[in-house]
Parts: C-alpha cells; sequence; structure tokens
C-alpha cells in the first residue's frame, strides 16, 4: 500500500508537467482562433470584440493560472468552436472511448494468445507462418487501412456488420477488431516465443508422463504465463491503443475522444484540444498505476526489489 | 520499464561481463545475427534495396516528380505506367520513389534525433543522478505519458503542416524510451571497477561517458533505433489520413495512401503499392530489430 | 471462447485474402455475399423518416454565432423573408414571416406587418417585439458574427460600439406592426432579411435558454416546419415536423441527421441504403464520378447551380502584379475549362465576371472577357518586361479539400508554362487567413458563395471600401472604383443601379484585371430510393431544405 500511495505522489510532477508543456505549447501557435471562427466573413470591429470575449487579450500567465484553478475544479474552460464546456463535452465521449478500448484490448488478448498458442505448438511448419503472417499484417498495415478494409469487406459487401457506430455492440466489432489487431501482433510474438521456451522444459515431460493431455499442459500454462506480461503489455499499450482509438473513431464514425481531438484540430479549437490531450494523459497515466498495482498483487516480488 | 525488472539482474550480468572481458564486437553479433536468422539477413537487404531507391529516385524514375498527363489520368497499371496513373496523371510509380525520400527520411532522421537527445539526457540523467536525474526523468514521464499520435498532433497543430515540422513532432515523442535505456545502464556500469579505475586516474566526467559508458550502451542503441524507425513510418501515415502531415506538393508514402484511399474501391492501385511498400518496410525493420536484439542484447527481452 | 477467436481469425484470414485480390475480384465475391446474407444489418428506415448525414458535427444552432452551420436553424426558425429559386434557375423573394410591408419614396422607411397567429413550436405566439429582440441581440450578443445583415438601420453603429442603448431605426407600433428606417438607402436589404442569420426567435424562450439556446435541443425553439428533438454531439441530430407550424407540413415527417466524418464510409452507407441523399461536395469529384455518374444513379442525380464564384485573387502591392499586364497575361495563362473538366468533371461552368450565374445582377455580357491564350499571355509578359518570367507564390490552405489542391497544381502547370515560376505554399488555417487578413498575400485561390441574392454581396465584399481590399489581399488601388462600389448599394432605382454594376465588373475584372475568375461550380446530389424529389438550397448551399424532400411512397 506504501508502495502504490509513493508511486501515486509520484505522478502529480507528471501531470504538472504536461499541462504546462501542452499548455504553453498551444499558445505559441500562429493564427488568431477568432479568425477561425469567422471564416469568409471578417471585419476588424468583430474580431476585436471576439477577441474580448474569449478571453484571449488577457497575459498568458493569468490565463495559465485561470487554467490551473479551473481544471483543478473540473473545469477545462469552454470550447472556442461549440462554445460549450469542453468537460461535458469530454465526458459525452469518454464512454465510447473505453468500450471501443476494452473490447479492442480484449480482442487483442485472445487473438494474440490463441494465434500465439497455435504457431507456438505447429513451431516452423506452414500453419505457424500463416498465423504469425496475419498478426504481423496488424502490426504493419496502417491502421487506417486495416479499418477500411475491413469495414469495406464486412459492411458493405458482405453487410454482416453495421458499417458506423450506432450503439449497438455489434457496431463495435470492426473497429475493435482494427484497433486491436496491432496490440495482437505483439502478444502473439510473445506468447509464442515463451511457450517455445516452456515446451522445451522438463516439467512438460514430466506433466505428460503423468498423464495429462499435452495440449492441456499447453493451454494452462500458456494461458497462466501470459497474464503478467499481458497486464504489462495493455498498460504500455494504453497509449498507443488510444493514439489508434483517434483513426479508428474517425473512420468508423464513433463520437469517442479520438474524434473530440481531431476535430479539435480540424477547427483550432484550442481549448477542447487541450482538454483531450490532458484526459488521455490522465488515463494514461492512471492505466500504468493499475497496471503496476495488479503486477505487485500478482507478482510480490516486485515489490521487494523496488 | 517492468520488462528490465523481470529479467535477472543486469547489473550483476553487465559486471561479469566486464570483468571476464567478453566483449564481443559489434561485426561478430551481426555476423551471428546474418547466419542464424535469415529473415532478418533478408530485412536488412530489403531496407538497404529500399535506402538505395530512395537515392537514385531521380535516375531510376520514368516521369518527372511533377509531371501531369491531364489525358491519361486515374489509368490502371500499363507498360508506360507500371503502377498506373494518379487524378491529375501523374505516374504513380514516379510518386512512389519520390515519396519514399520522404517517408525513410521520416522513418530515420526523427529515430536519430531522438536517439541523440535520449542519450545525452540518459547519460546525463544517470550518471550525475540526484535532482539533474529527477528532473530529466520527470520530462521523460511527461513525453512516455502522452499518446505518441496526440503529442504529434499538438506539436502539429503549433507549428503548422510541413515536412520539418513532421520532423519535430515525430522527435519529441522517441527519446524518452532511449532515455530510460541509457539511464539504467550507465547506472549500472557506473560502479563498475573499470570505471571507478578511470575516475581514479583522473578522466573527466564527459569523457568517461562518451568513451566508456556510452560504447556499452550501443547495442542496446542499434535495437531501439530499428524499432523506432517503423512506428514513425506509421505515424507519418496516421498523421497524413488525419491531414495534418506532409503537405503537398511534397509527397509521401502516408500521403500518397490517403490521395489514392477514395479511390479503394475503384482505383485499387493508387492506394494499394504505397500501402504495401508501407508494409514491407515496417516488417523489415521490425524484424531486423528483433534479430538484432537477440543477438546484441539478450536482456531486453519484451 | 477458444472457437469464437478461431471463427474471428478465418475472417481476418478471409479479409487479408480478399484484400490481396484488388478490387474487382472482391466485387464479385462481394455480391454474392450480399445476395446470400438477407440479413442487413442496418434496419429498414421507418416510414416518413428522412435519413441524411453531415460531415461534421453543427458548432451551434444559434445563427447569431455562425456564418456556416446553417441545415439546422435554416429548418427550425423562419425568416421575415424567403428567397425561393423559380423553375428558370432565377431566384424571387418572397415574403414568409412577413404579411406585407411598404417602403418610403426616399428608401428609408421600411413598414412590415407581421402575419397573424404565428406560433413557436411550444406554442408561444410570435410578436414584433420578438423580432425587435432578434434584430438588438445579433447586433449586441458578445458572440454575435451576424452584425452586418443590419448594420444599415439607423442607430445600429451606436448600439454596436455601446453608445447608445437603443436602436433608434427600429419601432414597434403593436404586436403585428414594426417599422425600420436605414441609416442610408440600401437595395439589398431586404435580400439580407432572407439569409439564414435573420432568424428569428422569441425573446421569452431566447432569454430564458441563456447560455443553452443552440445548444440544447429542447430550448432551441423556432417557428419552422422543423423543432429539433435530439442531438447526440458528433452521433446524430433527430428534427420532427413541428405540429403548430403555419405553414404546409413537410413530407418528411422525422429527419436523422448522422455525423459521419469519413467520406468513403458516408459513400458505402448511402449505396447500402442507409442514407437517403448523399451530397457530392463531401466526395472526391473523380470517386463521385466513378461510382454515381453511372447507369444506376443516372437518374437519382440532382445538379443545382451554386450561387458562388471560384476566383484566383491577384495581390497588387506585390510586384510586379502590380502591372496590370502582368494580370491581364495571368488571366490569359489559365486553362480553366481544362481545370473545371479534369478537377469537377465539367460539372459547373466558367465564368467571366465577379458575379455568379443565377445571382441578380448576372449578365452573359462578360463572356470571352477571358481567353486561355497562353501565346498571348507570353507576349504581354514579354511587353511588361517578364519575357523570362517571375516567381510567384500561391498560398494554399491546408484545410482546403483535396480538389482545391488540385486546381491549384494545374494553375500551376499552366503559369509555367508561359514562364511565371509558382510555388504552391500551404499554410494551416488559421496562419493562412491571418496572413490574407494582413494584406500580404501574394496570391489564393478561394470561392465566394452568396450569402444574398444581390451583386452588392459580392463587389461590396471584394472592392467596396479600402479596408476591404487590404484585408482580401488585393490591394486594389483605384479608389474612384470604390467608393463607386460603396455608393453603388444607395441607388433606388434598380436598373440604374445594376447597370452601375456590370460597368464596375467591366472595369475591375475586364480592363484592371484585379480578379481572375475561374468558374462556377454546380453541386451535385445523389438521391435513394425512398426519395422522389428534392430542390437544393437557393445558392446552393449545403443547408439543405428539408420540407424541400419528397419521399416515395
Amino acid at each position: 500500500m506504501k508502495y502504490f500511495l509513493k508511486r501515486v505522489i509520484g505522478t502529480i510532477p507528471v501531470l504538472l508537467g504536461v499541462v504546462l508543456l501542452i499548455f504553453v505549447m498551444l499558445r505559441i501557435i500562429p493564427g488568431s482562433p477568432v479568425l477561425m471562427l469567422l471564416g469568409e466573413h471578417y471585419d476588424q470591429a468583430t474580431i476585436d470584440r471576439l477577441t474580448a470575449a474569449m478571453g484571449l487579450d488577457r497575459p498568458m500567465i493569468v490565463q495559465f493560472v485561470d487554467y490551473i484553478t479551473g481544471a483543478l475544479s473540473g473545469d477545462l474552460g469552454i470550447s472556442y468552436k461549440y462554445s460549450r464546456p469542453v468537460t461535458d463535452m469530454i465526458m459525452e465521449s469518454l464512454p465510447y472511448t473505453i468500450r471501443l478500448a476494452v473490447m479492442a484490448a480484449l480482442f487483442a488478448w485472445i487473438m494474440g494468445l490463441v494465434t500465439g498458442v497455435i504457431a507456438a505448438v505447429k513451431k516452423n511448419n506452414i500453419i505457424d507462418r500463416l498465423f504469425m503472417g496475419i498478426s504481423l499484417l496488424g502490426v504493419s498495415m496502417p491502421i487506417f487501412m486495416t479499418s477500411l478494409v475491413l469495414q469495406y469487406i464486412f459492411s458493405f459487401k458482405l453487410e454482416i456488420l453495421p458499417m458506423t457506430e450506432d450503439g449497438t455492440f455489434l457496431s463495435m466489432i470492426l473497429p475493435s477488431i482494427a484497433l486491436g489487431w496491432n496490440s495482437a501482433g505483439s502478444i502473439a510474438r510473445m506468447t509464442r516465443s515463451s511457450l517455445i521456451e516452456v515446451m522445451q522444459a522438463d516439467y512438460i515431460d514430466t506433466a505428460r508422463a503423468k498423464g495429462l493431455l499435452r495440449g492441456a499442459v499447453i493451454i494452462k500454462h500458456a494461458l497462466k504465463n501470459s497474464l503478467l506480461p499481458v497486464v504489462t503489455m495493455m498498460a504500455l499499450q494504453l497509449s498507443s491503443m488510444l493514439s489508434g482509438a483517434v483513426i479508428t473513431e474517425s473512420v468508423f464514425a464513433i463520437p469517442g475522444i479520438g474524434r473530440l481531438a481531431t476535430t479539435a484540430i480540424q477547427n483550432r479549437d484550442m481549448p477542447v484540444l487541450q482538454g483531450t490531450v490532458l484526459f488521455t494523459t490522465v488515463i494514461v497515466i492512471a492505466g500504468n498505476l493499475l497496471a503496476d498495482l495488479l503486477y505487485s498483487v500478482l507478482d510480490p516480488r516486485i515489490r521487494k526489489g523496488d | 520499464m517492468s520488462s528490465l525488472k523481470r529479467s535477472q539482474d543486469p547489473k550483476l550480468d553487465d559486471e561479469l561481463k566486464l570483468q571476464i572481458g567478453e566483449r564481443d564486437g559489434i561485426r561478430d553479433k551481426l555476423r551471428k545475427m546474418c547466419r542464424d536468422n535469415h529473415l532478418a539477413a533478408l530485412s536488412a537487404i530489403v531496407i538497404c534495396l529500399f535506402i538505395a531507391m530512395a537515392i537514385l529516385a531521380p535516375v531510376i524514375a520514368p516521369y518527372g516528380e511533377a509531371e501531369q498527363d491531364l489525358i491519361n489520368r486515374l489509368q490502371g497499371p500499363s507498360a508506360a505506367h507500371i503502377l498506373g496513373t494518379d487524378e491529375l496523371g501523374r505516374d504513380v510509380f514516379t510518386r512512389m520513389l519520390y515519396g519514399s525520400r520522404i517517408s525513410i527520411a521520416i522513418g530515420i532522421l526523427p529515430s536519430l534525433i531522438s536517439l541523440i537527445i535520449g542519450v545525452i539526457a540518459g547519460l546525463t540523467a544517470g550518471y550525475f543522478g540526484g535532482a539533474v536525474d529527477y528532473v530529466i526523468m520527470r520530462v521523460a514521464d511527461v513525453m512516455l505519458s502522452i499518446p505518441s499520435l496526440l503529442l504529434a498532433m499538438v506539436v502539429m497543430y503549433t507549428l503548422g503542416s510541413s515536412t520539418v515540422n513532421l520532423f519535430v513532432a515525430l522527435s519529441m515523442t522517441g527519446w524518452s524510451s532511449v532515455a530510460r535505456v541509457v539511464r539504467s545502464q550507465t547506472l549500472s556500469i557506473k560502479q563498475s571497477e573499470y570505471i571507478e579505475a578511470a575516475r581514479s586516474i583522473g578522466v573527466g566526467k564527459w569523457r568517461i561517458m562518451i568513451r566508456h559508458i556510452l560504447p556499452n550502451c550501443i547495442p542496446s542503441l542499434i535495437v531501439l533505433f530499428t524499432l523506432n524507425v517503423p512506428s514513425a513510418i506509421l505515424s507519418e501515415s496516421s498523421l497524413s489520413f488525419l491531414g495534418i502531415g506532409i503537405k503537398l506538393p511534397a509527397s509521401s508514402w502516408g500521403l500518397i495512401v490517403n490521395q489514392g484511399r477514395q479511390f479503394l474501391f475503384t482505383q485499387p492501385w493508387l492506394c494499394m503499392a504505397p500501402c504495401v511498400a508501407i508494409m514491407i518496410v515496417v516488417l523489415a525493420f521490425n524484424f531486423l530489430g528483433d534479430g538484432l536484439r537477440d543477438v546484441m542484447d539478450p536482456y531486453m527481452q519484451r | 471462447m477458444k472457437k469464437m477467436t478461431a471463427i474471428l481469425s478465418g475472417l481476418l484470414l478471409a479479409a487479408s485474402v480478399l484484400t490481396a485480390c484488388g478490387g474487382s475480384k472482391t466485387e464479385t465475391a462481394a455480391e454474392t455475399g450480399s445476395a446470400e446474407s438477407g440479413a442487413v444489418v442496418s434496419a429498414a428506415a421507418e416510414e416518413g423518416v428522412l435519413r441524411i448525414a453531415n460531415i461534421a458535427d453543427y458548432q451551434t444552432l444559434d445563427v447569431h454565432k455562425t456564418t456556416a452551420d446553417y441545415t439546422i436553424p435554416i429548418n427550425v426558425f423562419d425568416r421575415l423573408f424567403e428567397i425561393v429559386p423559380t423553375d428558370d434557375g432565377s431566384t424571387t423573394i418572397e415574403n414568409s414571416l412577413v404579411e406585407d410591408y411598404t417602403v418610403s419614396e426616399d428608401g428609408l422607411t421600411y413598414d412590415f406587418t407581421l402575419k397573424d397567429g404565428i406560433l413557436f413550436s411550444d406554442g408561444t405566439p410570435l410578436k414584433a417585439s420578438d423580432v425587435a429582440y432578434t434584430i438588438k441581440r445579433a447586433l449586441t450578443h458578445p458572440q454575435t458574427v451576424q452584425t452586418d445583415i443590419y448594420a444599415s438601420i439607423e442607430g445600429a453603429s451606436e448600439l454596436m460600439d455601446g453608445s447608445a442603448t437603443e436602436l433608434t431605426g427600429l419601432t414597434v407600433t403593436d404586436d403585428t406592426h414594426f417599422t425600420i428606417k436605414l441609416d442610408h438607402p440600401y437595395a439589398g436589404f431586404i435580400g439580407q432579411l432572407a439569409t439564414p442569420g435573420a432568424a428569428i426567435m422569441s425573446e421569452s424562450i431566447t432569454e430564458a435558454a441563456g447560455d443553452d439556446f443552440g445548444q440544447e435541443p429542447s430550448v432551441t425553439i423556432g417557428t419552422g416546419p422543423y423543432m429539433l428533438t435530439e442531438w447526440t454531439r458528433n452521433s446524430q441530430i433527430v428534427l420532427e415536423a413541428n405540429p403548430n407550424y403555419w405553414g404546409e407540413q413537410p413530407d418528411a415527417r422525422k429527419v436523422i441527421i448522422s455525423i459521419v466524418p469519413d467520406p468513403s464510409t458516408m459513400s458505402m452507407m448511402f449505396q447500402n441504403g442507409e442514407l437517403d441523399m448523399l451530397d457530392g461536395d463531401e466526395i472526391d469529384s473523380a470517386v463521385f464520378d466513378a461510382t454515381y455518374r453511372t447507369s444506376q444513379y443516372e437518374d437519382k442525380i440532382v445538379s443545382a447551380n451554386r450561387l458562388a464564384t471560384t476566383y484566383l485573387a491577384l495581390n497588387e502591392a506585390v510586384e510586379p502584379l502590380d502591372d496590370v499586364r502582368v494580370r491581364k497575361a495571368i488571366q490569359m495563362a489559365i486553362d480553366r475549362q481544362t481545370i473545371l473538366d479534369t478537377v469537377y468533371s465539367g460539372a459547373g461552368s466558367i465564368v467571366d465576371g465577379i458575379y455568379a450565374r443565377g445571382l441578380i445582377g448576372f449578365t452573359e455580357d462578360n463572356q470571352g472577357w477571358l481567353q486561355y491564350d497562353p501565346e498571348g499571355a507570353k507576349e504581354l509578359l514579354a511587353e511588361a518586361g517578364y519575357a523570362d518570367g517571375f516567381d510567384l507564390e500561391i498560398s494554399s490552405d491546408n484545410s482546403a479539400s483535396s480538389s482545391v489542391l488540385l486546381v491549384l497544381q494545374i494553375i500551376q502547370q499552366n503559369l509555367e508554362a508561359v514562364g511565371i515560376h509558382v510555388t504552391i505554399e500551404p499554410y494551416d488555417e488559421a496562419s493562412w487567413l491571418d496572413y490574407r487578413k494582413s494584406g500580404e498575400m501574394p496570391s489564393f485561390v478561394a470561392t465566394w458563395t452568396a450569402d444574398y441574392n444581390d451583386p452588392d454581396n459580392f463587389i461590396y465584399t471584394f472592392f467596396g471600401s479600402e479596408e476591404n481590399v487590404v484585408i482580401r489581399s488585393l490591394n486594389y488601388t483605384d479608389t474612384d472604383v470604390i467608393n463607386r462600389v460603396a455608393q453603388a448599394r444607395t441607388i433606388i432605382d434598380d436598373d440604374e443601379r445594376l447597370a452601375e454594376y456590370a460597368a464596375l465588373e467591366a472595369k475591375i475584372v475586364k480592363d484592371d484585371a484585379a480578379w481572375v475568375p475561374l468558374f462556377s461550380r454546380s453541386h451535385l446530389f445523389v438521391l435513394g430510393d425512398r426519395v422522389e424529389s428534392f430542390t437544393p438550397h437557393w445558392a446552393g448551399y449545403s443547408a439543405y431544405i428539408l420540407s424541400s424532400f419528397k419521399l416515395a411512397d
């Protein structure tokens, strides 16, 4: 517990650093967001009025202090473009992204494990190559291409899954596969190599001598051995999964946090971009903490080591 | 980080290695990899081929980079245009050759820059320790916590879309993991008798770091570098998808794929060719990286 | 669980194999596939429901705070007047909430009578004081971007700068009568009142809603044919017919607007029957051509004239663009028909003047002012002392669609052919706008779309004041012409006014070559089987008049 508390406190400077970095970076941009709002229609009087209304004429340090105090009480500012509280917008999109990430992680784990086991059992034969090839396809293909191709085949041509997010479980399958496939490759490779190691170990022979089926032994060991690294990997992959979600959410029209960030860029809606980046970073940090905690529960040696 | 903890005690091993003087040359290690791991060797050849193609693009290319032929637009593959033409009648193969220059540069340059930043940060943090270490590593934590694509998006938003800014954006994300590895290696080597000896005869701090500690990190750095390249190439294509990457009239594979993706179902060659090129290069770097890891750095298992 | 994963892996394998086979094979494989799987995932649409899509979510439904997102307000609110397209492609201005009005002889005083018994969708009656409230709100709300609609009313500038609290030119007589007095005669005023930004709001509802107005469906209430029932951000907006609507009830009882950010997804949804209309603007025109200009969809395409002119701007403060011969050479060097044919499949027409086809004031007299003549362009350049050409930057806005970039690249080739070396310099949108406003942008391509149907809307925006010529990076120098443009809007006699506009157009485009008109694009839509007919917005906006959709039985 003490170890965990220490870790939590350790994240505070990191969080502050993230806020500072994002805040400063987003404020040195050239070009006024006011002009973006006006588009083809503009005159100087309107520009000045809106600049004042959005508080952009105040010194940067005042804006920063305001932002920090606001953020602490859960207020991430008002969207330039939508004139709505950023916190509300994030909270509306959060469930979609969480659902997507959880399903993608689940898919990655199942596919990675199954592929890894099969590849290990059939080591170096054609099935090994085939399965590893499929998982590598996910690692090497740009994620938007994976998404588009899946969507084209299963939604457009075969019409067995919905084209876009519509609130149903079915509509989340394709985006989860597109997103999870990438991580599945790494998990499969890890499972394969660790299993090959395990299978050469003596105790497999012992187990078989005891009359246990080879398959059962392998699967039991595979599950047991993969659990720990998979937990770590999931935490480490959380960050890249959230990156990937930015893309899949766009292709499958999922109104999640990634979409929020993308539209914020398009609209040059700085408060929204700032809010989403901060929020996803908090998720990543929290995810890593959780993984640490789980890890120390699953493997008590870690705590002693630290 | 946690993966490092899993291995036995690397500190001990390194010390042992140093003391018994087991210091296989990098060349020997590479030779070993080529002998035992044909996939990695093949990948190395493929990568060299692509790099040669990028350098020789103006020589190989059958057409000019921006040469338009509006009458023959959106043509399928033919003898005149082996990969067809795009919506302005430009030769797709030519565009891919020129695109490979930027794509491969995008893979390699930011990885190199983050390597340099990471080495400096890691050496400094590991060697000096204390407050310096704390600050550097917290900055690294900050960089690692922000999902890389989002960080790149913020950088592109701030600096605007251009090729140079893309290098900046992609360089910012990779250095922290390099810094972590270098730091931990520095920590473990710092206490060895060998370094103590150097220090006692009055060798300067920076000299120790560069001449004695850094060489020990090189195997891991080569591996990290090789594995950073494909992620940079994929990030570039993601940024292009979001419309904030390279801007026309420059071209990269990611950009060509994205321009072509609307034609995925009517003129598939437009995006399939650069997409396959991306996949080949990404896989090649991954295989090579794995191969290098196996021979260079047995402790860096993922 | 293992079984399921095996199936999934199998599917993925199939996916990769299909991908490898390429386009044509996938086609046949999938056709049989769709025939077999009768269970289409998308549920069949209910009767009376119209399903359309938009590429991005709307920022606000409050027209005072936006100059772009008009689709919802145009259907939920009414205006005092409405511009209606006629069969011959021209437009008329018709009374909407206004029953009748008279204009004094000096063109300054307008007396309006509102229709009787008009209700907002929640049952609140419309009063003349609501109109007065709306006008004052548009002028004084801190976030308003719609001040120019009412700027010509007497006392508007005093109200805006805070030196007055009342609008002197506006008098409410009783619940249905009000009078507006203008500061100066302005022929385009009624046209202004018909723009989407001139939507009429209820004082009581809007004030009670505060900042939620335009954000919360339940309090964003108007008198229009539809009312808002649901808005899930970045996902969908639902509208239903307003039972209290004073006019004819719309055919589509319920409208679902899905937000679909990816154009290919949108196109596939339409082809699968999940959407009832596809806006051609959202899709690359080459893709649109290949997919929809085919025998299958031929009869389903609706083409609308767009009251918009795409132009190339040349900055006269930048050398050598200050030389009229150089500008004329550029006018002659660009092969506009080829650009239109290549990038937009010829959907549209070449424009030789400032006013778009279909706009009041448009004539065919200007046809032929600009001729594609690269040889002549070279001669002119040589005459101007640029036989060896010069360097020119065309600044491009990164957020513009890929087709605009194609246009720029063809222009680049065209100009290269006469020796002008063009670099296309990309800027992100905000920097691009900033740069242009600074008056220093050398050259750019943009499109101006009519807000209201009057030539003033085009020419005044670009040449109406010395500030305007700077912030549009034109730096046109002839102050006499600038003053004439500003004066033209006060001419009361219509014939005289239009003659002046025609003369000014000739001076600016033909004589001074201060503007390089390129083309007006048509706006194409594809209708699904469930839609019988649809009339696009008179100006060719992507803001659809939902009541103009007639559903098939």
